[in-house]
């Protein structure tokens, strides 16, 4: 059932496949000392390296010798939310056309290089950013670097290109969404409903017709526009020498030309002030899915942190409050998953933003139902506070999954931050104050933010209704 | 056993030779590649016969813990899906505690407990903050050995299960794989039965599931593992304390069988769809055969790489598909066989079977290059580096090479066996195993307009319906 998020989130579900060494971990306890102390304070340090290019280029690396592979990444700002009217899914559409290959490693080339060095690569859309990435054996490194320069600089954009990644993007949304039931509800229709800005409602994978639509000079435009030097984010990280990798980028990328300044674009949203419902068919639904949606403070905030929180309190884990109440007490279906951004996780992403949850439920149990017992679990914490030891639970379970997700084999997870970090704040040392963003949280902010952020009227409620074949397939509101 | 792998890049002189148009600069150079070791492993048995696997990795302060009991789908003799619901209902209470409140205690460690059930064994694991691991594992046995079953539970959990079926009935793709594994494995093994109807779940009994568990949860079908970086000793002790006394039992008797050859094909209607779903398939070996490393190069070639031959035709250069890909699915001592999938559109699905038989037909005749064959070989000990480098992934490859039996070196003379595999072996096995004859083909699809399209095709002549 979670398929289409491993299928879309490709970098994190690598990265959720298992744990591992980066970064330097600094402990105040000896995790293998006898005093047998549970509260001990430990932590993620991760040594950075920061600089940017006189073109505009920013560059993070992270050093970590634990195993003998590199890790590049290149983030673009450039991502669902700045497509034009018209152009919906262009900022995907570009993904695929960037990945198959530039004037030095035209037709697949570049995607032989890095296998044939003995690494993989991937590349992935979401709403801020576009990114491409590789994991090599680090004696592939400057190869590698001079691979994304020249994608950079000197990227093939033609018409049989064009035609062929069109069709390779039309099969990714039949596979991902048309032929699948609950195939866009939660990750394309919710935002769509609960968002006022077409720049965060609209589909974002796509509408056929406009990916039918995109000429060749539309094409082009798009890159001028995006495309630069000066709107991207090198990362690197892994078994790398700093200075050697650094020369490396200085000659191969420090040549590229800055672009123009990027367009102005307004993201924001109001603030919901009505309880807003909608539904949909899905005739290839064998049943119902019931999925709501709160706006999030802004990223970074106090109140932030205190909605991670509650995000693990309410739906993270067997433990958590949502699952033990809708699927243990109440049987209404086999599980309920949810979370902030479901197309990355609470970190990767630059403007407003969902906390959502979802469920596919028997047809016996009504939204009403349903929304009236999720009512009660949410209504009591925004009128009690939380005890001390929900607080410690749920932060000792952001620290695990913030771990998991810095802490991977491939380093994706790592990256992804760094970038992201680089990319939206100017800041990758970021990556080292999470931990204080948790530890500052306490059951009084977490019952303020309950209060202004999970009011019904800051929620959207989206019923996925299975059609019968005799039904009529029209929505209904 | 500690061992180093050294990758002799033959293969990067080649990789040098890059086009020199509008060169910026040339292409940097690809060095020798570091070597690469497997984290040094500590194993000891427990009396009762459980073996315990150590694996100190990594610098984050987790241990991942894994339990893996030989319970499986395999076991499930004619009642498919018995095993999953043993597992799901294992998950309700244990020891006298409700499963809420051992949630709450697993989460306070920082993990959950997971339990996943598989054709040859059922997996209980979690991946807590190192400092909670002996505690973990405190848990992890009072779920394995002393499930309470309680009947309360029952009925929701089985909804479960059947909310869960409905939801893969409802999709292609396990749609494709039910009618697939019935192909290669009959109706008569479990192997053959990927999912169970309605009427099937609801007929379970708590009856069953207790035969179930007694049958198969013994100490004697146990192996444990723990990776990342934790106190060994103090971790030993937990599991001495935690699973020492637990009766050996009976051993483990069910018996895997290896897929029927082909030809056979079946088509399933789904109306209106945008797409067909494709699976086709050849019995083949599994790693305990000579051929195996040649078989996995030759698959990284045909379709199992984004490289590949299959995705260079079907997606980069036909865009009639996202995701096509190739795999070797093995059974323990069984063999096993090697499939192509690919959802590609309506239109082309004649066309798209058409260029799959025929890079197939092309890997058996034609030699293959010099700079292929390294590259492929290359990207696999690459690969290799990756797979080992996290605690999950490290414990998978230790686990499967304890369940198929095979030799203690199996993970450290990998990528020289990978290495050591020719252009010639790759053809060969090409040939011996990917015999067009032998074929099995699954299609899911709008039948009305690919029907035809399909049995149009001479590579398909002489293929019987399933059934036929």
């Amino acid at each position: 059932m979670m398929k289409w998020l491993l299928a879309l989130a490709g970098a994190l579900a690598l990265a959720a496949c298992g744990e591992n060494s980066s970064g330097e971990l600094v402990e105040a306890v000896d995790p293998n000392g006898d005093d047998g102390s549970t509260t001990r304070e430990q932590g993620i340090q991760v040594d950075v390296r920061y600089e940017t290019l006189d073109n505009g280029l920013r560059v993070v690396m992270s050093r970590d010798t634990s195993v003998p592979t590199a890790t590049v990444a290149v983030y673009y700002g450039v991502g669902f939310r700045v497509e034009p009217q018209g152009r919906t899914g262009f900022a995907h559409l570009f993904e695929h056309l960037m990945f198959e290959g530039s004037e030095n490693l035209p037709g697949g080339t570049m995607t032989n290089l890095i296998y044939n060095a003995g690494g993989v690569q991937n590349g992935s859309t979401r709403y801020d950013f576009t990114n491409y990435f590789e994991v090599v054996p680090n004696n592939a490194l400057e190869a590698i670097i001079w691979a994304e320069a020249d994608r950079m600089a000197r990227p093939i954009i033609d018409q049989e290109n064009l035609d062929a990644q069109r069709g390779v993007v039309r099969n990714e949304v039949f596979v991902n969404v048309i032929n699948q039931p609950y195939g866009g509800w939660i990750w394309i229709d919710l935002p769509m409903l609960a968002n006022e800005n077409w720049h965060n409602a609209h589909n974002f994978y796509g509408d056929l017709a406009d990916l039918d639509a995109a000429s060749l000079e539309d094409v082009q435009s798009f890159f001028d526009t995006y495309y630069s030097v000066n709107n991207a984010v090198i990362a690197v990280v892994g078994d790398i020498e700093y200075d050697e990798t650094m020369a490396w980028i200085v000659e191969h990328f420090g040549t590229i030309e800055p672009g123009p300044a990027l367009p102005p674009l307004d993201i924001s949203e109001p603030r919901q002030t009505e309880e807003k419902f909608g539904t949909i068919d899905d005739p290839l639904a064998p049943q119902p899915a019931l999925g709501f949606a709160y706006h999030m403070p802004e990223r970074g905030s106090p109140e932030y942190y205190a909605m991670a929180v509650l995000d693990q309190l309410l739906v993270q884990g067997d433990d958590s409050l949502l699952n033990q109440r809708l699927i243990n007490e109440e049987g209404y279906a086999s599980g309920v998953f949810g979370g902030i951004n479901l197309l990355g996780n609470m970190y990767n992403y630059n403007g407003p933003m969902l906390w959502s949850v979802g469920m596919i439920h028997d047809a016996q149990y009504d939204r009403d139902t349903i929304m009236a017992t999720v009512d009660e679990v949410i209504e009591q914490l925004r009128t009690e506070e939380i005890t001390q030891e929900q607080l410690d639970r749920s932060i000792t379970k952001l620290r695990s999954q913030f771990y998991g997700i810095v802490d991977s084999g491939t380093r994706f997870g790592l990256i992804d931050l760094l970038a992201s970090f680089a990319l939206f704040d100017d800041d990758p040392s970021r990556i080292n104050r999470i931990e204080a963003g948790f530890d500052q949280v306490t059951p009084e902010l977490v019952l303020a933010t309950a209060q202004e952020y999970l009011r019904p009227t800051n929620r959207s409620v989206l019923v996925v209704r299975p059609v019968e074949d005799d039904a009529d397939e029209t929505e209904t509101e | 056993m500690m061992k180093t792998l050294f990758f002799t890049m033959a293969a990067s002189a080649a990789l040098l030779a890059s086009p020199a148009v509008l060169a910026q600069s040339p292409q940097p150079a690809i060095g020798e590649p570091e070597p690469f070791e497997l984290p040094d492993t500590q194993s000891f048995r427990l009396d009762n016969g459980i073996d315990v696997t150590f694996i100190p990795f990594g610098l984050a302060p987790k241990a991942n813990i894994q339990v893996h009991v030989r319970a499986g789908n395999l076991d499930d003799g004619d009642m498919t899906w018995l095993a999953d619901l043993t597992g799901a209902m294992i998950e309700e209470g244990s020891a006298g505690r409700p499963s809420d409140e051992i949630a709450l205690e697993a989460a306070s460690m920082g993990g959950d407990l997971n339990v996943g059930v598989g054709l040859h064994t059922t997996t209980f694991s979690t991946n807590v903050l190192a400092e909670f691991g002996p505690q973990a594992v405190g848990l992890l046995a009072d779920m394995i050995r002393r499930p309470d079953f309680p009947e309360s539970e029952l009925e929701r959990v089985r909804r479960n299960l059947i909310r869960n079926v409905s939801v893969s009935r409802s999709q292609p793709g396990p749609v494709a794989n039910e009618a697939y594994a019935e192909l290669l494995y009959g109706t008569d093994h479990p192997y053959g039965h990927t999912l169970p109807t309605t009427e099937e779940l609801e007929s379970y009994t708590l009856d069953d599931i207790r035969r179930f568990y007694d049958a198969n949860y013994s100490a004697q079908r146990t192996r444990i593992y723990v990776a990342g970086r934790f106190d060994q000793a103090a971790m030993e002790s937990a599991i001495r304390d935690a699973f020492g006394d637990w009766p050996e039992g009976a051993a483990d008797e069910a018996v895997a069988v290896a897929p029927n050859p082909g030809p056979v094909m079946q088509l399933i209607d789904r109306p209106g769809a945008p797409q067909s779903t494709l699976r086709v398939g050849f019995d083949a070996v599994g790693p305990d055969h000579a051929d195996y490393p040649a078989l996995v190069v030759m698959n990284a070639i045909l379709g199992g790489s984004f490289t590949s031959r299959l995705t260079s035709n079907l997606r980069e250069e036909h865009g009639y598909t996202y995701s096509p890909g190739s795999g070797i699915t093995t059974r323990p001592g069984a063999g096993g066989y090697w499939t192509f999938n690919a959802d590609v559109t309506t239109s082309v699905t004649g066309a798209a079977l058409a260029e799959t038989f025929g890079e197939i037909a092309r890997l058996q005749i034609e030699p293959i290059g010099a700079e292929e064959g390294d590259g492929m070989r290359t990207w696999l000990s690459g690969l290799f580096i990756l797979q080992n480098a996290s605690t999950g992934g490290l414990i998978g490859q230790v686990a499967y090479r304890d369940l198929y039996g095979l030799p203690d070196d199996y993970l450290d003379t990998y990528v020289t066996n990978i290495l050591s595999v020719t252009n010639e072996d790759i053809t060969r096995v090409a040939n011996t195993y990917l015999d067009t004859d032998e074929v099995i083909l699954v299609i899911v699809g709008d039948l009305e307009q690919i029907e035809d399209q399909v049995t149009a095709l001479p590579q398909l002549e002489d293929v019987p319906m399933a059934g036929e």
